[in-house]
């Protein structure tokens, strides 16, 4: 597949070379991007379970912290 | 120089004038000198006394000059202005590429940098940016923190020892999108610091907001950047501008 870059101001066609550095960097990124989201998920599950063994809402700890 | 002149003189009645004299007279009406001293020297004793709205010019400053009555003004020309913001990479269009690049941008002449971006991604990947030099990108050691609004929810999360600094909240192409970047030192072998302001409407035009400040660690001197997003493509323009370091 073709994918065009802007070097410099000028459009074309990445070469074979930049595409294979740009997809394999687009593979790094999603990784990254995956293990963030497990990272938030397992925080807001771990704060779930802290909200739920006191009884109360998000906003109700809001309002405590306040 | 033509028009210098070391005198100004006062005749009295009955004086008989050289051709000199009365050429000198007649070529310049506002005395032409030197130097503030040769000006200085030129009047007063049994030359003409210096009073309110004598008139010169001084060709070592290039500037013409009043007397108020108490001392010397300039009337111009003023000074030059010194813009704040140079343009070291003019307005460039980007039209659905996978990375936009930018090189030969940091140099000596400034040290830090605005970077303004308007775009939208045509996908869900944010827009990212990769600091390079002679043309290769580094792809290691970014670590941003970031605080987001939208609506009422605001988060905040820190990533460390990315493959890229990440400002700007994809649009998957919708309304366009506004970030601007500052870049602190990149030209310098030490590490680069990043501030970063992006306005984004990923869902029609409910805006959403992020504050991202970050670094690249390594301690290299970059002359470029790179502009790309996490997936598909981006469409928009950029501009890179030089903070003047002098007054």
């Amino acid at each position: 597949m073709t994918m065009k870059i802007n070097d410099n101001g000028t459009d074309r066609d990445m070469t074979a070379d930049e595409i294979a550095t740009h997809e394999a960097w687009v593979k790094v990124k999603e990784t990254e991007n995956k293990a963030a989201a497990k990272a938030d998920a397992e925080r807001a599950t771990a704060k779930q379970a802290v909200l739920d063994r006191l009884g109360i809402t998000a906003d109700e700890a809001a309002l405590l912290l306040g | 120089m033509a028009n210098t002149q070391t005198t100004v003189p006062l005749f009295v009645a009955n004086q008989v004038l050289t051709a000199n004299q009365q050429n000198l007279s007649a070529g310049t009406g506002v005395p032409v000198f030197a130097t503030t001293v040769t000006r200085d020297a030129a009047f007063g004793g049994s030359n003409k006394a210096l009073a309110e709205g004598q008139l010169c010019y001084i060709e070592a400053s290039n500037v013409v000059q009043y007397y108020d009555g108490a001392a010397w003004a300039t009337v111009g020309p003023a000074a030059a202005v010194t813009s704040g913001l140079t343009c070291v990479k003019a307005e460039t269009a980007v039209s659905a590429a996978a990375s936009a690049t930018a090189d030969s941008i940091f140099t000596s002449s400034y040290t830090n940098y605005l970077v303004l971006i308007n775009y939208t991604t045509s996908s869900t990947g944010f827009l990212t940016i990769k600091l390079r030099a002679s043309g290769t990108s580094a792809s290691t050691n970014y670590n941003r923190q970031y605080l987001s609004g939208s609506a009422t929810t605001a988060s905040a999360d820190r990533t460390t020892s990315q493959s890229s600094y990440d400002p700007g909240f994809y649009t998957n192409g919708d309304y366009k999108a506004s970030l601007r970047l500052e870049i602190f030192a990149p030209q310098l072998a030490q590490a680069t610091n990043f501030i970063s302001l992006n306005a984004a409407s990923p869902a029609g035009y409910s805006p959403i907001n992020m504050f991202t400040t970050g670094n690249h660690s390594t301690a290299t001197a970059y002359d470029g950047l790179e502009i790309l997003p996490a997936s598909g493509t981006w469409t928009g323009t950029y501009a890179v501008y030089g903070y003047s370091k002098t007054v």
